[in-house]
């Protein structure tokens, strides 16, 4: 104990803190960078320039050698290496500059695809993930899944259609769901339709579009469109985007004759003594907390009123079919009502 | 052939699905619902529209109240605390007086007449016997005063009311409203509020419920705060103001262990508890009057036994080990003496020692044996008189005479400053280790649940005992 | 279909009293085996302990009964193994409590099951029911916590109950031990099979959700003839339950 002193005891203390922070700090730290690192770079890259020609030419857009170096974050020799070895094992030909995807390499492609999707439609419904993470979780994840976890995962979540941006899904036969729908930036004024598909990328774009409140399956109706701005209700409110936003969201349009509650209003703004009926639960509330909220009873047309204020504000205690159920307000909020 | 037709069916439910698309659960909860509004209408009357009787709706507005929810709750949960504490004093004392004062003796003496070998009689009676009549005398009581409380307040429908109250707070730190019940109860014993997490049906709140139940001050922890406070907290201050100083130290540190509570709900919600579903939902259920003397019955059955019964069952054990490592000789020291010398050092930077870590390493299985277990092996290392022998657990009737043995191994203020800080932060109790892995079925989260608030006490008391010896 | 009358006498005509057992925990051997279901907060364990004669405690929480208790009455020289099932709202979910339940409905093959319903808040509680009646032929509604109905000035017409439903209703107050020997009465008649029930369907449900279960449910019925509840299996493929889709596959629920 000759050589012991607070001082030297506190400073080794802060050095081995710093030096795991370092470490182990989420997303950054240096264990998780290793780690993530030393799995298998050379199948990533082929996945990840597979799916790249994938997206292309379904957009009927061809890429050459180039494009593909620019686009891709990996070091050029890398990508050029695996675009080789990709030719000599026939997932791509490539001629004159040109790489085209052969039947095989787009059926791999569409199984990485599959796997993206599933696991985006996997992270909404059953974990508690924030919605911002879902898309680069699931890049990660897609290299990972062999193609029975693939199956397996696609029969747990009841081989499901689309994912929660609205992409379909492709089936393990490669069977592939068509979006029909319209850009939201072309409809005319008074459209009716249902939000079908949030593109999530490029990543600032889906960010704010998120931050704004806009999801899969609302119904929105157009009520001012020009150049600079698009104004559209949905869900009892209004949403000004500006058009090239826009043009990320995809709407089908539906018939004239379905009814657009207006005065629609959120469950979180009802007053002690009023009263409310229920017209539905917004798209964004999803899975398990979706489906606990129908069983307590906040079914389209049911009746509700405040039960009890709550010293802190939050939650509110709301009666629904005679019984009083506590809702915090980033819950309440997602209830649309109509006063009576 | 059979198994053609059900593939026929599965994918045929595949294509209807696709076709129904995702609005089908939404449809069908609806539906139901339609339909139940359909019979009720044919079949139920009410004669008026008041939705709540006025004696309900009244004591709801009390009780949620701006003005008197909180205060009202602090009194509660005081008046159950005082009461346990102060209720189970004189049983305590008198199943103490007759299993460790008469009982023990007795077995003693029984042993010797029929000529049974020292080792097996230290072994089973001095070891085994005295540790479960420790946890019995010690545990017994609170646990039968504070749950039947708990569980009235339960039954009346009063509990819900304070999750609602406090759901905001928890909400902050990531956690469900009914945390703080859980909390609550695992100040009477944490396993029992391991178990009683149950009622949070989000299995993101419920872990972090489970995780954080240890940063409650158990039964078995509230006579050591009490009994350290008063001998050395009580004794820096004026002798008119002890009482009260001690008093406060004790609650203080039931304080920190709510703020460390948020603390780590807080950063395991934002960290390795991010993934998991979180859903929140609250029923406020009528009042209805507890039936008294079922309720205490159950209450006893059901929460009291059970848990003693696995207190008893790791206790035991733990009797035996404390006997065999004072008795067991490695060389010219016991491995007692050895494992203290070993652990000095480390002890020393956390402001504490060698003995208090064997303690706490021995008696893992029941908080309630950490003293005794303290005392002994202050004796059994400094060789002053006192106790009754190595491997024999010991209480000393006077605050006085105890403080004294502690002094003489050592003990400062700092000592027991760290001690108190230690026993709020170390793993759980055996008892409720298991109780954890029971209830989560993961290994993972059971390792966490015991590591992280024995990582946390390390930091804490060194970094007590640093600043302490820079400053002083 | 008939309503017993309420009453709270263990005299009445019907009730044989001295018929009656209550065999506690020991559940070894028995003729019938009784499911208990209910919401959470309907007092569905007092009515299991009125029955049985246990002491279990349950607190006023859903989720509380997390594993199934068991218990056992002998009634009339036949023994009922009783079996506590967690209270939920509904059996819908992926819940475990809700699995647990609605596992033991369907495969655990209950002679009867008991559906212990808060009377004062029918409609909630009529959710829960009417999907166990998607599952089973047999059953009996137990309208608890009559007294409290009273307190709020609630009637309730349990003749026009049992028709809208298709099971036998009865009226009990367990706390007070109220109309449980007309309960257990009930019980032995739908387990006898003195009383056929014929089960609500449920009906408002859109068109293209009741053809696509119709379309099932007869696909099923042809593989399965002898099963009552192929509507319900039909739900849970829409719903895309992998649990059934495995147990389909390997024929297990006959």
């Amino acid at each position: 104990m000759n050589t012991y002193n607070p001082i030297t005891a506190l400073l080794i203390f802060f050095t081995i803190s710093v030096f795991l922070y370092l470490l182990f700090r989420p997303n950054k730290g240096w264990f998780w960078l290793i780690k993530a690192n030393s799995k298998s770079n050379g199948k990533i890259v082929v996945e990840d320039i597979l799916k790249l020609l994938y997206h292309n030419e379904n957009a009927d857009k061809h890429l050459n050698i180039n494009d593909i170096v620019r686009t891709l974050k990996n070091s050029d020799d890398l990508i050029l290496e695996s675009i080789n070895k990709m030719a000599t094992h026939e997932l791509v030909t490539i001629e004159s500059d040109m790489v085209k995807l052969t039947q095989s390499g787009s059926d791999y492609a569409l199984r990485i695809v599959r796997a993206h999707r599933l696991w985006e439609k996997f992270l909404a419904e059953k974990t508690g993930f924030d919605e911002v993470e879902w898309h680069e979780r699931a890049e990660r994840k897609e290299h990972e899944l062999t193609k029975d976890e693939t199956d397996l995962l696609a029969s747990k979540l009841g081989n499901p259609q689309f994912d929660p941006h609205g992409d379909p899904i492709p089936t393990n036969t490669g069977k592939i769901a068509k979006i029909k729908g319209n850009v939201l930036s072309e409809l005319n004024v008074d459209t009716i339709g249902r939000i079908i598909h949030i593109k999530d990328k490029p990543d600032i774009v889906y960010k704010q579009i998120l931050a704004e409140n806009i999801h899969i399956g609302s119904l929105i109706r157009v009520v001012e469109k020009n150049a600079s701005r698009i104004v559209f209700h949905s869900e009892g409110e209004s949403f000004v985007l500006a058009p090239i936003i826009a043009g990320n969201i995809t709407v089908s349009i539906l018939e004239k004759d379905v009814v657009v509650e207006e005065n629609l209003a959120r469950l979180s703004i009802l007053k002690a003594g009023e009263t409310a009926k229920i017209i539905g639960i917004s798209k964004e509330i999803r899975g398990d907390s979706r489906r606990r909220l129908l069983d307590l009873g906040f079914v389209k047309g049911a009746d509700v009123s405040i039960d009890l204020l709550n010293p802190l504000g939050d939650p509110k205690a709301f009666l629904i079919k005679g019984t009083s159920i506590a809702l915090r307000t980033n819950q309440a909020s997602k209830i649309l009502i109509k006063k009576v | 052939m059979k198994n053609k037709n059900i593939e026929h069916i599965i994918s045929l439910s595949n294509d209807l699905r696709w076709q129904i698309g995702d609005e089908f659960h939404d449809n069908l909860a609806e539906g139901i619902y339609a339909d139940a509004a359909e019979i009720v209408k044919d079949a139920v009357h009410k004669k008026d529209q008041i939705n709540k009787l006025r004696i309900d709706a009244r004591i709801d507005k009390i009780i949620t109240s701006k003005t008197w929810g909180f205060p009202l709750m602090f009194l509660i949960l005081a008046l159950v605390l005082w009461l346990t504490i102060i209720g189970a004093n004189y049983p305590s004392s008198m199943l103490a007086g007759l299993l460790l004062d008469t009982l023990h003796p007795a077995l003693k003496g029984l042993a010797s007449t029929i000529g049974m070998p020292w080792w097996l009689d230290g072994f089973l009676i001095d070891g085994v016997y005295l540790a479960v009549a420790w946890v019995i005398a010690v545990m017994l009581p609170p646990m039968a005063i504070f749950f039947p409380l708990f569980t009235l307040l339960e039954d009346f429908g009063y509990l819900p009311r304070v999750a609602f109250n406090l759901d905001h707070l928890f909400k902050l730190s990531g956690a469900h409203g009914k945390q703080a019940l859980t909390m609550s109860m695992g100040f009477g014993c944490n396993a029992a509020g391991v178990v009683a997490t149950r009622i949070i049906d989000s299995p993101r709140e419920r872990l972090i419920a489970i995780i954080t139940n240890n940063f409650s001050l158990c039964n078995g922890r509230w006579p050591t705060q009490i009994l350290i406070a008063t001998i050395f907290i009580g004794a820096v201050v004026p002798t008119a103001f002890s009482g009260i100083a001690s008093l406060g130290a004790v609650i203080g540190i039931a304080i920190l262990g709510i703020f460390f509570m948020f603390l780590v709900s807080w950063a395991l919600s934002k960290t390795v508890l991010k993934g998991e579903v979180s859903t929140f939902n609250l029923e406020l259920p009528p009042y209805r009057p507890p039936r008294f003397w079922k309720t205490i019955y159950t209450s006893l059955i059901d929460r009291t036994i059970i848990v003693l019964w696995r207190a008893i069952v790791f206790a035991a054990p733990a009797g035996a080990v404390i006997w065999l490592i004072s008795n067991v000789y490695l060389g010219d020291q016991s491995i007692a003496a050895w494992l203290i010398h070993s652990l000095d050092g480390f002890g020393f930077l956390l402001g504490l020692n060698g003995v208090i870590l064997v303690a706490y390493i021995v008696a893992i299985p029941a908080n309630e044996i950490v003293i005794p277990t303290i005392l002994m092996l202050t004796v059994l290392v400094t060789g002053i008189d006192g106790g009754a022998g190595a491997g024999v657990m010991f209480e000393l009737d006077s605050v006085s005479a105890t403080g004294d043995v502690l002094k003489a191994g050592g003990w400062t203020l700092l000592t027991a400053v760290n001690l108190m800080l230690f026993s709020l932060l170390h793993n759980p109790c055996s008892t409720t280790i298991y109780t954890i892995y029971k209830e989560t079925k993961s290994l993972k989260w059971t390792t966490v649940a015991s590591i992280l608030p024995v990582i946390m006490g390390f930091v804490v008391t060194f970094l007590v005992a640093q600043i302490w010896r820079l400053l002083i | 279909m008939e309503v017993k009358p309420k009453s709270a006498c263990e005299t009445c005509p019907q009730f044989n009293a001295e018929g009656l057992k209550k065999l506690g925990v020991n559940t070894s051997e028995f003729d019938h085996v009784i499911a208990l279901a209910g919401n959470p907060n309907t007092g569905k364990s007092t009515v299991f302990n009125a029955l049985t004669g246990l002491r279990q405690h349950t607190g006023n929480w859903p989720g509380k009964t997390v594993t199934r208790a068991e218990g056992a009455f002998e009634y009339n020289k036949e023994k009922y193994k009783l079996v506590d099932l967690p209270g939920t709202y509904s059996l819908l979910s992926t819940s475990e409590d809700e699995e647990v339940a609605r596992n033991f409905i369907l495969f655990g093959k209950p002679t009867v099951t008991v559906i212990v319903v808060d009377a004062s808040r029918l409609e909630r509680n009529l959710n829960l029911v009417l999907q166990i009646l998607e599952i089973t032929d047999r059953a009996v509604l137990c309208l608890n916590l009559m007294d409290e109905a009273e307190r709020n000035h609630i009637e309730i017409d349990t003749r026009s109950l049992a028709r809208d439903l298709g099971i036998p209703v009865v009226p009990t107050s367990a706390r007070y031990n109220r109309g449980i020997p007309e309960l257990i009465q009930t019980i032995s008649e739908v387990a006898k099979g003195t009383i056929v029930c014929k089960p609500h369907r449920i009906k408002n449900i859109p068109k293209n959700i009741e053809n696509a279960v119709q379309k099932l449910s007869e696909e099923i019925k042809k593989e399965y003839p002898e099963i009552p509840n192929s509507r319900w299996i039909a739900f849970r493929l829409l719903e895309g339950d992998a649990h059934i889709i495995e147990l389909l596959r390997t024929g297990e629920f006959v």
